[in-house]
């Protein structure tokens, strides 16, 4: 008994003096599927910078919703990690309920902040009443993914590829005739309701306007037959988008709508074809007027009051939306990083050799606010608009005025 | 004067079911009337409103349509299936242990280790229950207008088309399952005595299914009713199949939406505590009803032993 207690103090001893050589921050992330490869990449710079830091990363979030629920359920259990990365619009929630720490304090700190690259149009994405609350960390937009070997079956080359909706849907019927079971993909399914904004923002009109949704207005009921014309034109399959991307890296599939940030993902895991990648086509020939941004940003939920573990959950996160750690970014997934001094100085001649991540970039003067549905009921706003939504795509629905009233109805009584 | 010594035999025991099992029912039925939503300080009193949505929205149609397709094809299909495999193994004299093995293993295998099994044989394109009826194209098969339809396109996404998947749900459901009621219903089998099919003989049921129907089913009455209890309460449970299948939404079109995961999907994935608790009064109602109704049948009706 007795050699056992010494022992057991022996341990404890070691666990104490390794816990003070080195501070560990804990750390969560979504989609590891994008993101493993960027941290893994980040990782050995930032222990090379910071030898006395030890990032602890908690298992990922399969999804953005996944990750806010995860942090809400942590903040009432006591167990919040130093550093989180969320959905960009589900910073608001995170603030408005006091888990999210204010940057100012720290961003007081640093000398020249304005010159690490943090611009203030960027910074605004993570401001809630005049405070930073998140430095953003990847902005993705939507584009059109072609697989150039199967485009060509139907007389399509990078000069003629579709540039509306319609356009789309006739392609999918040229594809098909010339043999092509499943021409096209569209993400619906993105976070439940991005391509439903997408829709919207293309018209110029916002989703949500305080607290009112905006789906029963002329351009909602546009963007759902639009989505219904892609839908049923294409003959487009109720595909899970796990399988999505999978048919798509395979070759399967002809065209496929998803966010740029998996261009890097696709571009590893794909099969013996061309990957172009186009700017999303429009309602009408000019093309959409606007795009949602996508992507997360880092918000610090330390509950720590010891300085030493602030200073270093903050050297972290600064380490990853700036300079090398935001053009790491870039280099591995398809997302673009928010930072001035990344985009303008390291990744300089990176776009002209990467093309199939260069159209978001393209895109970029279209970006647009991707909206949070306010209130604690917004994660059930969005699972009723993603309901509605694989209700067209399933066939349940086909009047779509009707959609459109039965989906605003149940949405405004959430948000109200 | 009397001991008190009999409240130190029961208190223990009563004070561990009220801690576990009474006192979490009732906060349950107290957030019901609330909504409290995780993370929040505190919760406004909104009185029946929760129950009223459980009644009257669709989603929540869909969820009682989806929880009582998949109860009402599981129940019967493990019960029946249940009995006939037991009753085969229980006629064999070898084999049978090997028999026995074999169909209680997907009782033991963990069903969401499975699901994700399933979710490769049932991939619409590389699983290999498709590519298996791609193989019969051109054949005889094609004159099933149903199979042609399948051959001229693609087979069916049998997890993600609204029209399947339920069934599909349901089939997994019941390859799992009935294993389990095999192994109640030998037991059941075991002991009976057996010489009531020697008197049944004598008496001039020489039949097979005259011996079934007047000895064997009236004695596996109880067994009965407690398989049936059983399984009608493991078929309200089922979620991890779906969680694993559908983490999204239930399911096409909502279509696989069962209870429990619509439990989950309220309180723990939106964190609205007081819907979720709603629905778990809504269930445990359910199953409370089952169980009265199972005590009511094993006291009146089934004492033939």
């Amino acid at each position: 008994m007795k050699y056992a207690m010494t022992a057991m103090g022996f341990v404890l001893a070691a666990t104490a003096a390794a816990a003070e050589d080195k501070i560990v921050v804990e750390f969560g992330y979504p989609y590891s599927h994008l993101f493993d490869v960027t941290y893994e990449a980040i990782l050995p710079k930032f222990y090379a910078a910071h030898p006395n830091i030890e990032i602890k990363m908690r298992a990922t979030y399969e999804s953005y919703e996944d990750g806010t629920n995860t942090i809400l359920r942590e903040a009432v259990a006591g167990n919040l990690p130093d550093v989180t990365m969320q959905g960009l619009n589900r910073q608001a929630i995170l603030v408005e309920k006091g888990i999210a720490r204010s940057l100012e304090p720290f961003i007081a700190a640093e000398a020249d902040f304005a010159k690490d690259g943090y611009h203030k149009a960027m910074l605004d994405l993570g401001t809630f009443g005049d405070e930073v609350y998140g430095l953003p960390f990847s902005i993705s937009l939507p584009v059109g993914y072609y697989n150039m070997e199967v485009m060509a079956k139907a007389g399509y080359d990078a000069t003629n590829l579709p540039a509306t909706w319609e356009d789309v849907v006739q392609a999918c019927v040229k594809l098909r005739e010339a043999g092509v079971d499943n021409p096209m993909f569209w993400g619906w399914n993105i976070t439940g309701n991005w391509f439903l904004q997408a829709l919207m923002w293309s018209q110029d009109k916002p989703t949500v306007e305080g607290n009112d949704f905006q789906l029963d207005s002329d351009e909602g009921l546009v963007a759902l037959e639009t989505m219904q014309n892609i839908f049923t034109g294409c003959e487009m399959q109720n595909l899970e988008w796990k399988s999505a991307l999978a048919s798509f890296s395979a070759g399967d599939l002809g065209m496929m709508y998803w966010s740029t940030s998996a261009v890097g993902a696709v571009e590893r895991a794909m099969g013996d074809f061309t990957l172009v990648t186009n700017e999303y086509p429009g309602i009408t020939a000019e093309g959409p007027m606007g795009l949602p941004a996508g992507g997360n940003s880092a918000l610090l939920t330390s509950t720590s009051d010891d300085p030493e573990q602030l200073a270093a959950a903050w050297a972290w996160l600064k380490f990853i939306t700036s300079g090398e750690g935001a053009a790491d970014v870039a280099r591995t997934t398809g997302y673009m990083p928010p930072n001035q001094a990344a985009n303008e100085i390291i990744l300089a001649d990176f776009y002209a050799e990467n093309p199939a991540k260069a159209t978001a970039v393209r895109q970029l003067p279209l970006l647009r606010e991707w909206q949070a549905y306010p209130g604690d009921n917004g994660l059930a706003a969005t699972q009723v608009i993603y309901d509605g939504l694989e209700g067209i795509v399933t066939g349940e629905y086909e009047d779509m005025a009707e959609l459109q009233e039965e989906l605003s109805e149940e949405v405004q009584d959430l948000l109200d | 004067m009397q001991s008190r010594a009999h409240l130190w035999f029961i208190g223990p025991a009563m004070a561990l079911m009220f801690i576990v099992l009474l006192i979490p029912i009732l906060i349950a039925v107290g957030l019901s009337l609330t909504d409290y939503s995780l993370g929040n300080q505190g919760a406004e009193f909104v009185g029946l409103e929760n129950y009223e949505r459980i009644f009257t929205r669709s989603t929540y149609e869909k969820m009682f349509v989806a929880t009582f397709r998949y109860v009402f094809v599981v129940v019967p299909l493990t019960v029946g299936l249940g009995l006939g495999a037991a009753l085969l193994i229980h006629s064999l004299g070898r084999f049978g242990d090997l028999y026995k093995t074999i169909y209680f293993l997907p009782v033991m295998a963990a069903l969401i280790a499975m699901a994700i099994v399933w979710e490769f044989a049932f991939h619409p394109t590389i699983g290999i229950i498709n590519s298996t009826l791609e193989k019969g194209c051109g054949t005889f098969l094609e004159a099933w207008p149903w199979y042609a339809k399948g051959c001229e396109r693609t087979f069916p996404l049998w997890l993600n088309d609204r029209d399947y998947a339920i069934w599909t749900v349901s089939f997994i459901g019941v390859w799992q399952g009935f294993g389990f009621n095999m192994v109640l219903y030998l037991a059941g089998l075991t002991s009976i005595p057996p010489q009531l099919y020697d008197a049944a003989e004598m008496d001039g049921a020489t039949r097979g299914w005259d011996r079934f129907r007047l000895v064997t089913w009236p004695l596996l009455g109880p067994t009965t009713v407690f398989v049936v209890t059983i399984s009608f309460i493991r078929s309200f449970q089922v979620f991890d199949m779906v969680e694993a299948f559908y983490p999204q939404g239930g399911g096409p079109s909502k279509s696989v939406f069962v209870m429990m995961f619509a439990i989950y999907e309220k309180g723990i994935q939106q964190n609205l505590m007081g819907i979720g608790a709603a629905i778990t009064v809504v269930f445990l109602a359910f199953v409370m009803v089952l169980t009265v109704i199972q005590r009511w049948l094993v006291e009146r009706r089934t004492h033939y032993v």
